[in-house]
């Protein structure tokens, strides 16, 4: 039976269609079966933490695995101090702005098929994963964040930050095995 | 031109015996405003479609983009109409008309707003100073309002005049709210021009409000030595009986200090104190100095809590709705004098005022509704004063003793911080507190907004506000800043001095923090942004909220940044104008740096001064925490006037930015006003207004965007050496597109320049080939 899940902020009710909730074993897969992914991060994953480390190293991780990441607010530095060169820098508007273009990527190869957003304010990544839920129909959108974010398409649900942290490692994990 | 006179006659050329005389315009009926100051401009009281072509130029380029903060249209009852992915509405509107048509309702309110608010200012001040008071801004300010002569043409001369041109304000908002009908316009980008019509009529309104208290009420007129004022939560002198003054139109405490004076009780200060809170409280101290400024909206619970109010005196604007209810728990009489925000109280304007201060005083009335202003103002202070030896400052924000009982019942539910709408931890913070630890809670205090959500959704109803401050008392009591009050316009002598090096570049850009405390994280990160340009020489100029949390930040002296920066409009100033009506004077000297300094016509000549400033002026506004349908006017009208605004991440459920493409290099090709040849000159600015995520990124955008076509080779280079310097220290590299806006060699920031070559050698940049163009997107300005 599906899960019923609150947005995490209560007053973000967008519509009565929203996001699928899904457990943590199922991101990895979903990001895996992706032929085009593509990670968006920005500044909370400088102060988010995961484990002992701020969320930034999660990000750094999925990228070494070879998902192309765009760092947007001042999220780079960190990134390029782990050792990733992000496939862009730009903001969250710009780049959701550009993700409306089915012809549009950072590499030019085509359409991304699964976006992903992590690290990146609450309100301001609903609003981002609005745009794309109304106006880029072609895309699938997925909030990595411990938020429940009903305007993606896949959503973690409502977690605590050690039940997160645990989705986190799982998805590293699995995208290393 | 939707504005008529009576009776207009015009010719090129009139001689006789007496007169010999070229260009006449006669309008019959408005002659005293008319005289032939400048000939008149292409649009003079443009209606709501006379500048849609400027306007679909715009959005041509800088093309909304929406994010829909609700997939459902609830506004006629054949809804709710679910318009998400691409369904209609059983009007048959889409999404994107649907966003545009909701940025223009609340454009419309914002607009609507200042317009009443300058309606009710001006009348007031007519019925007491006449209809002929004059518009006098003093020998330094010629062009007194240059949205009116920008806009309609009209060069106002009295009080009277203001009344006239507010016709025009109201017929055109009305028009405008009347296209958000079901079944009207149904294009997003119509509605877009509407709102950007819309907009720009909130600058006039705005200019109207101001300039019309400046005048009458003796405020500062462009002072850049405007004296400095007491700002914060801890500046009330809680001996003497305190009048708090809450809203944005000023003529109601104004009146009270009259009272006061005249009743030989002194000025503000001396036998009552008097506290302002949000832009009432910019005016009273343009009014008086000795009056105070609490702070921003975000303050208001927590004053009126603190029980440090003896009577509470409303206007109009960004109050608490629930004011009354709130002075009543710490036992304080509400007069409350707008008809905008009456609350339910009997209207007592027959009565006199004695017995209605009898009342107040005798508890049998918790509040009263008085719109004659000069009866509110003696029942105001008057009761404050006898108030004060009952109330004893009675508050309820408990002791520190009281906290850790006040939170015990707290199950970390988590439901406080869901509701919160910037996502503090509050839940945290109180569930520490149960186990006594105060710390995170007091940290709040800097950070939190004040609006309360919190304590209606506690489950155990817990009162999360009142607990931040109680654990904060200690550090409310030396919240005590020196705020410049706000100085009105901007010199036409400043405009002169810096004109020049404005549009060439050398002065690196003037950038405006306006608007409201929604803040993400606190108003300190405007005091530091705001700090951070003063220091690299752009000129700072403030208004409202933001004005006011920009002196929460002091130096190593222990400077707030008005003590430490001038107050002039130059390189490295600090400018405050004032309230949020008083955002009109630094639109207004973008449009005077066209006029004044590069002579363009101003009279009726919207779309070319427009374009001016968008090629020319590098003038960033920054809302940080814009929260109002206000600031969306407000923001919105700047954009039509081709000043980029940034918002901050709060700035994103406004539903809609205009962004630029920098690659789409069609889009950034203008003309070259001396061949008619078109250039690219690079994506300056790139966007109109974009909601950024947090004060490292909106200071890199804010360099970034005061970048304009007409820089010259040396403003281009200074103008680089920050948006290269910021980026280095943010992003630990250059900008990746930098080559966007290096024309020549010359452009290169000298501090920089191996690693800018070295850049642009990588990325495979040429000279341009026509470096230097006169820009213009309106193909009518080409001389040839």
């Amino acid at each position: 039976m599906a899960m019923t899940v609150k947005p995490w902020q209560w007053g973000n009710v967008p519509s009565h269609e929203m996001a699928t909730p899904v457990k943590g074993e199922v991101v990895p897969k979903l990001m895996k079966a992706a032929k085009r992914p593509l990670l968006i991060t920005g500044g909370e994953a400088l102060k988010e933490k995961w484990g002992d480390k701020p969320l930034i190293d999660f990000v750094a991780e999925v990228a070494k695995i070879g998902i192309p990441v765009i760092a947007t607010a001042d999220s780079y530095k960190a990134l390029r101090d782990r050792g990733v060169e992000p496939a862009a820098i730009m903001s969250v508007a710009d780049v959701t702005n550009r993700l409306q273009d089915p012809a549009w990527s950072i590499d030019g190869k085509g359409s991304y098929d699964l976006v992903m957003y992590v690290g990146i304010s609450y309100q301001l990544q609903s609003q981002m994963l609005s745009t794309l839920k109304n106006f880029a129909t072609h895309l699938k959108t997925m909030s990595l964040d411990r938020y429940f974010h009903p305007n993606a398409t896949f959503s973690l649900p409502n977690l605590k930050q050690d039940e997160w942290e645990q989705v986190l490692n799982n998805v590293v994990k699995a995208l290393k095995s | 031109m939707s504005e008529k006179w009576p009776l207009k006659v015009s010719a090129k050329e009139i001689t006789s015996g007496l007169l010999h005389a070229k260009d006449v315009e006669v309008m019959i009926g408005r002659l005293a405003m008319e005289e032939a100051w400048e000939p008149i401009g292409p649009t003079p009281f443009p209606h709501v479609s006379t500048l849609r072509s400027w306007d679909h130029k715009l959005l041509g380029r800088y093309k909304p983009f929406y994010a829909p903060f609700c997939d459902y249209c609830c506004l006629c009852t054949y809804g709710k109409c679910d318009l998400s992915k691409g369904k209609l509405g059983a009007c048959g509107l889409d999404l994107k008309a649907q966003q545009g048509r909701i940025v223009l309702l609340a454009c419309c309110i914002g607009a609507a707003t200042h317009t009443s608010h300058a309606r009710h200012m001006v009348d007031h001040l007519i019925e007491k100073y006449g209809h002929d008071f004059p518009i006098n801004l003093g020998q330094d300010i010629a062009v007194e309002m240059p949205h009116a002569r920008l806009i309609t043409g009209v060069k106002p001369k009295t009080l009277g005049d203001l009344a006239y041109l507010l016709n025009y304000c109201e017929q055109q908002i009305t028009q405008c709210l009347s296209a958000t009908h079901t079944g009207q316009e149904g294009s997003y980008i119509d509605f877009e021009s509407k709102a950007l019509h819309v907009g720009m009529i909130d600058h006039l309104s705005m200019e109207i409000a101001d300039v019309a208290q400046i005048v009458a009420f003796n405020f500062p007129k462009g002072d850049p030595n405007a004296p400095l004022t007491w700002l914060g939560l801890g500046v009330l002198d809680l001996r003497k009986p305190v009048v708090l003054c809450i809203g944005h139109n000023v003529s109601a405490g104004i009146e009270v200090i009259e009272y006061l004076e005249k009743s030989g009780l002194g000025g503000p200060g001396q036998t009552v104190d008097i506290g302002g809170l949000c832009c009432t409280a910019h005016d009273i101290t343009r009014y008086r100095d000795q009056a105070k400024v609490v702070g921003p909206i975000s303050d208001q619970l927590r004053i009126i809590r603190s029980g440090a109010a003896d009577a509470i005196m409303t206007d109009e604007q960004c109050i608490r709705t629930n004011v009354l209810f709130e002075a009543q728990r710490v036992k304080t009489p509400l007069i409350a004098t707008s008809d905008k925000a009456s609350y339910g109280l009997m209207d007592v304007s027959d009565l006199p005022v004695e017995k209605i201060v009898e009342m107040l005083v005798s508890g049998s009335v918790p509040g009263v509704y008085l719109p004659d202003l000069e009866k509110a103002g003696a029942v105001v202070a008057v009761t404050a004063i006898r108030m004060a030896p009952i109330r004893q400052k009675f508050k309820i924000i408990p002791d520190t003793s009281q906290i850790q009982s006040a939170a015990s019942k707290c199950t970390l539910c988590g439901t406080c911080r869901r509701n919160c709408p910037i996502d503090l931890p509050v839940d945290q913070a109180v569930f520490n507190a149960k186990k006594g630890s105060f710390d995170m809670l007091a940290a709040l205090h800097d950070v939190c907004l004040g609006c309360a959500r919190c304590e209606q959704v506690c489950p155990q109803k817990i009162a999360p506000l009142t607990l931040i401050e109680a654990a904060a008392q200690a550090k409310i009591k030396t919240e005590k800043y020196l705020m410049r009050v706000g100085r009105g316009p901007i010199l036409d002598t400043e405009i002169r001095e810096v004109g020049s090096p404005i549009v060439l570049g050398e002065i690196p850009g003037v950038v405006a923090y306006v608007g409201c405390a929604n803040f993400p994280n606190g108003g300190m990160e405007v005091a530091l942004m705001a700090r951070e340009f003063a220091r690299r020489g752009f000129i700072v100029t403030l208004s409202g909220c933001s004005a006011m949390v920009a002196s929460y930040y002091r130096n190593e002296e222990g400077k707030t940044i008005y003590e430490e920066f001038p107050g002039s409009f130059d390189r490295g100033g600090v400018v405050n104008v004032g309230s949020c009506v008083a955002n009109a004077h630094i639109t207004g000297a973008a449009i005077k740096i066209a006029n004044i300094f590069a002579r363009r016509p101003l009279r009726a000549n919207y779309e070319e001064i427009a374009d001016y400033i968008l090629n020319r002026v590098g003038a960033v506004g920054v809302a940080w925490g814009a929260y109002s349908q206000k600031a969306a006017s407000i923001a919105t009208g700047c954009n039509r006037l081709g000043i980029p605004v940034i918002v901050g991440p709060q700035g994103s459920k406004y539903r809609r930015m205009y962004l630029g493409k920098a690659e789409d290099r069609d889009s950034f090709t203008v003309y070259d006003a001396r061949t008619g040849e078109q250039s690219w000159v690079g994506p300056v600015p790139e966007h109109l207004i974009i909601a950024l995520e947090n004060m490292n990124e909106c200071m890199v955008w804010t360099a970034k965007l005061c970048i304009r076509p007409n820089d010259t080779t040396k403003g281009r280079m200074i103008k680089l050496t920050h948006y290269v310097d910021l980026y280095k220290r943010i992003y630990g590299r250059l900008p990746p597109d930098l080559q966007m806006f290096v024309r020549t060699e010359a452009d290169i920031p000298i501090t920089f320049k191996d690693e800018v070559v070295q850049h642009l050698k990588e990325v495979g940049w040429k000279p341009w080939e026509k470096p230097s163009v006169d820009p213009t997107l309106l193909r009518r300005l080409v001389r040839v």
